[in-house]
């Protein structure tokens, strides 16, 4: 399908091409409307993590939600995860285990101890 | 323990000499063989002449064998090259056309070797195809139901038809009707060949069960010494790779080798390949019971060697010290077998002592029990939040779908999404390929088809005693995996067995009532039943007599792959039948729930490396 087809391209827009493609497939049907929104979910987490990129110098594409908000607090840009967990509507359960697993991982206990 | 250790009365070795004098025909082109390569991608390096290319009929095999061709025709050092190629078990006209469209086919000498059900074991046998699930339930691909059925057909040339064919699922009937029709096919292509066929005097009966039928066993932790070492290192061929520290306990005097096949070669680094084998008298004892009581046996079997050792300072004749050195050789390969074991359990150990594999074990029997609590959901939520291995989460997430015949239409929402988030959204496609074998689905009745199974079938044993087990219960301490208890039903009539032992000693499945009894359970699961009667056609009577105190056989097919845990309970109904009737196991690959769910799950090459 057009949708793994997408995932496999080296290029950002060239990729977000394709998952628009995929995107209209499964908004002609009624049956898909979970996997629609998750489609346009992916579009817009792309844009996140190429302005994520530029910003940081780190490669964030390819990452999911969970890994990117992880990554970020690794790299001490705590504020940019807490945005990104609200773009999404993160449940707070998730955040938090996220987040105290990624401050254990850079061994941050101040940051653990704030929790 | 039971006297039936995977020896089964039903003469394997026919089977092996068969798949060996073929091979022999196979290489008869050029013996002896100068040096085995694997086979990959890339250019091969070889002073050979002449390539003989043995593997499965697969495309990215037949590009291989392509790329290897050009390169050595583009080399203008090379001389020229012999190419054969055997497909095992069988050529397909896609990579025929493959190797037209790469433009070698002319220069290939193409053959078949027909090697299709492995011996694994005295009493196991498997086609070792390790898609097959995948193909049969995801892509709706039968080749390997012509596979398997061929692979039958050949087990009826060397041992007799089957008088009587039973089975479970939409496939097995697919399988059962194949074999009919070959058999006609033949009576039609060769008389001669058709008319010859006897009934067979061995196996009385072929039991086939498809695994769409019962998908909640394979997704249980297996809990039998063997299932948790597939479990953890993961069982491949019969072979185990360890860690080289693990594996050298045992290379110390090598020489006595326990097992049959030899490992030889040791590989530098830090993997080694164990072979785990009924060679190994210790771990034919071990295999097939419950882990909680190894570790109590192997204490038990250092204490007799260390007993036998000591033996020695009673020798005090000459005669007698000959008898105690003649011993000595078996000790040592009893103390090497030993030490291997004792190293594995240990390992295995270290795993189940963790707080996560209880914690799962404990959500697992939970939820095949029925047990319903908001418990199980919540921890399946904190796996998600912790990122446990994607594996690990759909195996309890679409063990509680299968279970509850679906996820409530809100909750099935909440954990697509949480999955998408958490493990990236290419897992869309991980999900729809669940959707679509049913195995995490919405909700859309409330009747509850596995609780009613569950009952009928009394899946779940209460009281369950690991050291002296009454029941195939004991080998997921509790649960009885539904697959083997359809078996039971065939094998022993009576609900639950109690009547098995005294009433129908003996008795004939060919001549036997079949499925009659659990027609009102069998119509809740999944699939047709059927039962098939298979005669010999020149009006002789039906020879039903059996050699003199030889058990009866039952072949039981799992088509769609069985876990080894399902083999040991299999083993442990022979054993509850005091050697009436033993039990030959065929499957087209042996897998458990990591393999299963992994063959599922959406891979993408390199999207994680892209920057």
């Amino acid at each position: 399908l057009t949708l793994m087809e997408s995932f496999q391209q080296t290029d950002i827009t060239e990729r977000i091409n394709k998952i628009k493609a995929a995107l209209r497939l499964y908004q002609d049907d009624k049956e898909h409307v979970f996997e629609a929104k998750a489609i346009e979910e992916s579009i817009r987490l792309l844009q996140i993590q190429v302005q994520l990129e530029k910003d940081y110098s780190h490669p964030f594409t390819g990452l999911s939600i969970s890994s990117t908000v992880y990554k970020l607090i690794t790299i001490n840009q705590g504020n940019r995860a807490t945005k990104v967990r609200g773009d999404f509507k993160m449940p707070d359960k998730r955040f938090w285990w996220i987040k105290l697993r990624a401050l254990v991982e850079i061994r941050d206990w101040d940051g653990v101890a704030t929790l | 323990t039971g006297a039936h250790l995977g020896h089964t009365s039903l003469n394997i070795d026919s089977l092996r000499d068969l798949a060996r004098k073929e091979l022999v025909n196979v290489l008869d082109s050029d013996h002896g063989v100068e040096k085995i390569y694997h086979l990959q991608p890339g250019p091969l390096e070889t002073d050979c002449k002449n390539l003989i290319y043995i593997c499965r009929p697969q495309v990215n095999y037949m590009k291989y064998i392509a790329e290897h061709i050009r390169t050595h025709t583009n080399d203008p050092r090379g001389g020229s090259y012999t190419y054969s190629l055997f497909f095992v078990p069988r050529r397909t006209a896609l990579c025929e056309k493959v190797l037209e469209d790469e433009g070698v086919f002319g220069e290939i000498t193409k053959g078949e070797y027909h090697l299709d059900l492995i011996p694994l074991e005295d009493d196991v046998l498997s086609l070792e195809w390790d898609s097959t699930f995948k193909e049969l339930y995801l892509d709706q691909d039968t080749t390997s139901i012509y596979y398997a059925a061929k692979s039958l057909m050949r087990l009826q040339g060397i041992y007799g038809l089957f008088p009587r064919i039973l089975g479970k699922g939409d496939y097995s009937k697919a399988l059962c009707d194949m074999m009919l029709r070959m058999r006609r096919e033949m009576a039609v292509d060769d008389l001669d060949a058709s008319q010859t066929m006897q009934l067979s005097q061995s196996i009385d009966s072929l039991i086939i069960i498809d695994r769409s039928v019962d998908m909640v066993t394979p997704l249980c932790t297996q809990l039998t010494y063997e299932g948790l070492i597939d479990e953890i290192f993961h069982i491949k061929n019969s072979f185990v790779e360890v860690d080289a520290s693990l594996a050298n306990a045992t290379s110390a005097p090598s020489g006595a080798g326990s097992g049959g096949a030899s490992t030889s070669t040791a590989v530098p680094g830090k993997k080694k390949k164990v072979p785990l084998n009924g060679g190994d008298k210790l771990f034919g004892e071990l295999r097939d019971l419950n882990f909680a009581v190894v570790g109590g046996l192997l204490n038990k079997v250092a204490k007799r060697i260390n007993a036998d050792y000591e033996e020695r300072h009673n020798a005090k004749t000459v005669p007698q010290i000959r008898q105690f050195i003649v011993k000595m050789g078996g000790l040592a390969a009893e103390h090497q077998s030993l030490r291997l074991h004792t190293a594995l359990a240990e390992e295995i150990m270290n795993y189940t002592m963790t707080d996560d594999f209880n914690k799962i074990l404990e959500v697992q029997q939970n939820i095949v029990a029925g047990i319903a609590t908001n418990k199980e959901p919540e921890y399946i939520e904190e796996m998600i939040n912790k990122q446990a291995p994607l594996g690990q989460v759909l195996r309890l997430l679409c063990l509680y779908s299968l279970v509850n015949s679906g996820l409530k239409p809100k909750q099935f929402e909440f954990f697509k999404k949480e999955i998408l988030e958490t493990y990236g959204f290419e897992h869309i496609q991980t999900l729809e390929n669940l959707r679509r074998l049913g195995m995490l689905t919405k909700q859309v009745t409330t009747k509850n088809t596995y609780g009613l199974v569950r009952r009928s079938l009394s899946l779940i044993v209460d009281e369950v005693n690991e050291h002296a087990p009454n029941d195939i219960s004991y080998v997921y301490s509790g649960y009885a995996p539904l697959s083997v208890r359809l078996v039971q039903c065939v094998v022993q009539r009576g609900k639950d067995g109690k009547q098995a032992g005294s009433g129908s000693k003996g008795s004939s499945i060919a001549g036997g009532s079949g499925w009659k009894g659990f027609e009102d359970v069998l119509r809740m699961l999944p699939g047709r039943t059927f039962d098939e009667t298979q005669r010999v056609d020149d009006g002789q009577p039906r020879s039903s007599k059996r050699l003199n105190g030889q058990p009866r056989i039952s072949l039981v097919f799992f088509l769609g792959g069985c876990t080894f845990t399902e083999i040991s309970a299999t083993r442990f109904l022979a054993s509850q039948e005091g050697g009436q009737r033993d039990f030959v196991i065929c499957t087209t690959q042996i897998l458990n729930g990591n393999t299963l769910t992994d063959s599922l799950i959406q891979k993408v090459p390199g999207l994680h490396t892209t920057s």
